[in-house]
């Protein structure tokens, strides 16, 4: 069974329709890649799942259970999580308390859990760790995000995400802003979460980058999936060929 | 030290010294700082709402006049004891903030704060249209006191060597009944502020999308918040009515001392709940102290001249100087005090 199931989903703006009748799966343990020129409509399509945007109509499937109309919290507790393009973090929290919040539960009324051990492994998989004489032992940085460079955000928005154990991740353009060796780092890290068994949806719209990546991908065009297959057959796909081209290419 | 440890410290301290200096107060200073006391629990209960997750309420007064209103009139009208009247306030205050909180929490920033304020501007022409039961502008007198005759015959009799005088032990019971309710107040919210619940409502405060991408239901935690808030304050509201003895329109629905709650959390350091106390008591205190300042013997003989020209111009002065602090401190007193210590430290360790 698909871990996420999207049907015939559609979401306009105005007159705009930034998401056209958009069907897709994802298998678990896959790594699914969502690729498009600029303004095809990736980033609706998570915010579409994540439940901040609400579609005109279709439905969305998580574990074979309607998602469409749950609130954010809700999906990421059934487990999905998004980490986004733009870093959303807590500029007067330490990286420690970042990523703690994800490990505290919803519920104001429950026996407390500590969520030290969990905030440390998040910071330990993602690379925040500061390393102390016990070079053994995972400290999470205590330094203000703001103090991080942009591979360091895209880390925390990772650990996060991971603190709420997802077991689908969205990745909107992971690798947007960040330096070649930063790119590097975070496919890397990527590639780790991969062989670990997370699934996950990744979004960018430059290709090259994340063929090695993914298992498989969608391509959208102007809100529409104009091909879907293995990153060899859609980069043979002609209809792929001339989007990429009129939208500037690769 | 934890950040926990550090503000109980910092509270135990300030209320030892609340506590320790009320029979050394002239009558004057005791009244002035039993309603500091009573203000500061407002501050602190603003604290924990707007403080805390930067939902601005400018109309937390309303809260108190719900639930002051309700404890007065139901002991004028219906004779209730206080043990009813000040439990049903309060439970008035949680439920008028829960009604209003839901619709009002979709709201945000600026459009939030009007609504808040609009809150009390309509309660106060409730309150006036309903004159004939409420008092109006001028106020009900005849609501039970929190210490009745019976409890300061037994204080009397307890106290009976120390020779007070009944008016003093009669300003002595309410000063250590809001001593008490401060104390209370204060332990409670700076154990919430600093447990996982309050870590969620300061990061509601930096960046609310990134609580929800964490699993976290925001609304739920602003709800709660919301009714803490409306608790705390009406609390304090309940049983003010029963120290003033009545049901006052000025006490209960002052706009002013609702933007004020506000200037004595900024002062003091939004969201620290220790600085908001701090910031109540020198809030209510300040005025009294510019005024008493006032008042000293000058040396020359212009004495006279001085005196009422500074005690006309004693609450501007005051709200000058609230300015200049604001300009100049806007971090607040404890979060700058926090800053100097930590500061001191990392001299140390680093020589």
């Amino acid at each position: 069974m698909a871990l996420l199931r999207v049907e015939n989903l559609r979401k306009s703006f105005g007159g705009l329709m930034a998401v056209k009748d958009l069907s897709f799966h994802v298998e678990p343990q896959e790594i699914l890649g969502l690729i498009g020129p600029n303004g095809a409509g990736k980033s609706t399509v998570f915010n579409l799942i994540m439940g901040i945007l609400k579609p005109d109509r279709g439905q969305i499937f998580f574990k074979g259970q309607e998602i469409t109309h749950w609130p954010t919290y809700k999906i990421v507790n059934a487990g999905i999580a998004r980490v986004f393009q733009i870093a959303q973090y807590f500029p007067r929290k330490t990286v420690y308390e970042n990523v703690e919040i994800s490990a505290i539960p919803n519920e104001i009324f429950t026996r407390a859990i500590d969520p030290t051990p969990k905030t440390l492994q998040s910071c330990e998989r993602t690379g925040l760790c500061e390393h102390s004489s016990d070079e053994n032992r995972c400290i999470c940085r205590q330094e203000l995000p703001g103090m991080l460079p942009q591979g360091g955000l895209r880390r925390l928005e990772l650990a996060r995400a991971i603190g709420t154990d997802p077991e689908l991740l969205l990745l909107d353009e992971p690798f947007a802003g960040l330096s070649h060796a930063e790119v590097d780092e975070i496919s890397h890290l990527i590639a780790s979460l991969r062989d670990e068994g997370q699934t996950i949806i990744l979004v960018d719209h430059n290709m090259r980058g994340v063929m090695r990546l993914v298992d498989r991908i969608v391509v959208l065009c102007f809100g529409e999936k104009i091909a879907e297959g293995t990153p060899e057959e859609v980069a043979r796909n002609p209809q792929v060929q001339e989007a990429y081209l009129a939208g500037g290419g690769f | 030290m934890s950040l926990r440890t550090l503000k109980f410290v910092l509270l135990g301290l300030t209320v030892i010294v609340a506590g320790a200096v009320g029979p050394f107060l002239p009558s004057k200073w005791m009244t002035t700082l039993m309603y500091a006391q009573l203000f500061a629990v407002y501050a602190m209960g603003w604290d924990i709402l707007s403080g805390m997750t930067g939902q601005i309420s400018f109309g937390h007064i309303f809260f108190v006049a719900v639930s002051g209103y309700t404890a007065g009139l139901l002991n004028l009208y219906l004779k209730w004891p206080i043990w009813a009247t000040v439990p049903t306030g309060v439970s008035m205050a949680v439920l008028a903030g829960l009604l209003f909180s839901v619709p009002a929490l979709r709201l945000r920033g600026p459009y939030f704060s009007l609504v808040t304020l609009i809150l009390p501007l309509a309660a106060a022409r409730l309150v006036i249209i309903l004159a004939d039961w409420t008092g109006g502008e001028l106020g009900k007198f005849g609501v039970t006191p929190l210490c009745q005759d019976s409890l300061l015959n037994t204080l009397e009799g307890l106290l009976s060597r120390l020779h007070i005088d009944s008016f003093r032990l009669y300003q002595y019971c309410n000063y250590y009944f809001f001593w008490v309710l401060m104390t209370a107040v204060g332990v409670g919210l700076v154990w919430l502020s600093t447990s996982r619940i309050g870590k969620i409502l300061e990061a509601i405060r930096e960046n609310e999308e990134a609580v929800e991408a964490a699993g976290i239901n925001v609304a739920k935690y602003k709800i709660f918040a919301f009714a803490v808030s409306a608790s705390v304050v009406g609390l304090g509201g309940a049983l003010s009515v029963h120290t003033n003895e009545a049901v006052f329109f000025n006490s209960l629905l002052s706009l002013t001392s609702s933007i004020e709650m506000i200037v004595a959390s900024v002062i003091g350091g939004m969201g620290t709940i220790v600085g908001a106390l701090w910031g109540g008591f020198l809030v209510r205190g300040g005025e009294q102290l510019i005024r008493e300042i006032a008042q000293w013997k000058l040396p020359i003989g212009a004495e006279g001249l001085a005196l009422s020209f500074l005690e006309r111009w004693a609450t501007f002065i005051f709200f000058a100087l609230l300015l200049v602090l604001l300009f100049f401190a806007r971090q607040g007193l404890l979060p700058l005090l926090m800053g100097l210590f930590r500061q001191r430290r990392g001299e140390i360790r680093r020589g």
